[in-house]
């Protein structure tokens, strides 16, 4: 099978960059930091000192699922950054320096290649962020109280779309220009992009795919799947996929074209 | 000073500190092999070593040409 063959060499290739190592601990690191932090903030706030004499600060009881939240948000900002700076050279940087073209000589088909290091980006990605929320899941337990098992893993894969959708558009960048740095900041301004304009539209858009994390919030409150959720989880798979063909389209156009 | 340094758990920082310190171990050994490196070699070796967890990260972004 020629797609298993650029498969395992992807993976092989991630393994060698070590990217397997560093980016599913940045993860872990990004998602304890709020977690930890707030639970001992009260005696930081103790240790800098510098208040006046009787000064009472009441700090809030988090629940569960705020401390979830707090991890998401951490993921969303500079976790998303990370794994967009991680992902920008995929194709880009073989395209620029010329390996992809040795790669495509053979008669590789454009589909195979492109869909090959998506689907690797995607199981690094997936298993980063599991290993990630994992700790979470345990710091929220014996921090803040008890978060069931399925929640966590209900959390896992509907926040695992957001990245899919993530690892898209950084896919789509990478056929449609060369250099990885303009790869990252034209991500970064559509995800950002995006969500400013689902909170303008907030009230007709309501199944954008940057709603995920309100979504799963309300999902770890409630203790149930909204249809709301379903509707946004459906809403992100299509628009990964629609990036997913949009790219094989224009990298096929850029090479014959090149 | 004291009274704080005793009233954290360190079983809850210490894994904190591990993950950052395999971090910073895993991208110097890195380091050590490589050698197309963007910028000065050892540049990135204080950068590695000097700041905590982001020096890491932004070498393996950014450190080596491949």
């Amino acid at each position: 099978m020629q797609w298993m063959t650029l498969f395992n060499k992807e993976m092989m290739e991630n393994w060698r960059n070590k990217k397997w190592i560093w980016v599913p601990l940045v993860l872990i690191l990004l998602a304890i930091l709020d977690p930890i932090s707030n639970y001992y903030l009260p005696q930081i706030i103790e240790a800098v000192g510098g208040l006046p004499d009787g000064a009472i600060i009441n700090l809030p009881e988090f629940a569960p699922a705020d401390v979830v939240m707090m991890s998401l948000s951490q993921l969303s900002s500079l976790g998303v950054l990370v794994i967009v700076l991680m992902a920008m050279g995929t194709i880009a940087s073989e395209r620029k320096s010329g390996v992809s073209e040795l790669i495509l000589v053979k008669p590789v088909s454009y589909r195979n290649y492109i869909t090959a290091k998506w689907a690797a980006l995607l199981a690094l990605v997936w298993a980063a962020l599991f290993v990630g929320l994992l700790a979470s899941w345990y710091y929220t337990n014996i921090l803040y109280g008890d978060l069931s098992f399925k929640s966590f893993l209900l959390i896992f894969i509907f926040y695992g779309l957001w990245l899919t959708f993530v690892i898209s558009i950084v896919i789509f960048y990478n056929t449609l220009v060369k250099t990885p740095g303009l790869v990252a900041f034209l991500s970064i301004l559509t995800i950002m992009g995006m969500s400013i304009v689902t909170q303008i539209f907030g009230h007709i858009i309501e199944w954008s795919p940057n709603n995920l994390s309100s979504y799963i919030y309300e999902m770890v409150i409630a203790g149930e799947v909204s249809s709301d959720l379903v509707a946004t989880s459906v809403v992100a798979i299509a628009l990964s996929l629609i990036l997913l063909i949009a790219s094989i389209f224009t990298f096929k156009a850029k090479e014959l074209a090149g | 000073m004291q009274a704080i340094i005793e009233s954290i758990n360190w079983s809850i920082v210490a894994p904190f500190i591990v993950i950052q310190g395999i971090l910073m171990i895993v991208a110097i050994l890195d380091w050590a092999k490589a050698d197309d490196f963007r910028g000065a070699r050892w540049l990135w070796f204080f950068i590695i070593v000097i700041l905590n967890t982001i020096g890491p990260i932004i070498y393996f972004i950014f450190g080596r040409r491949r």
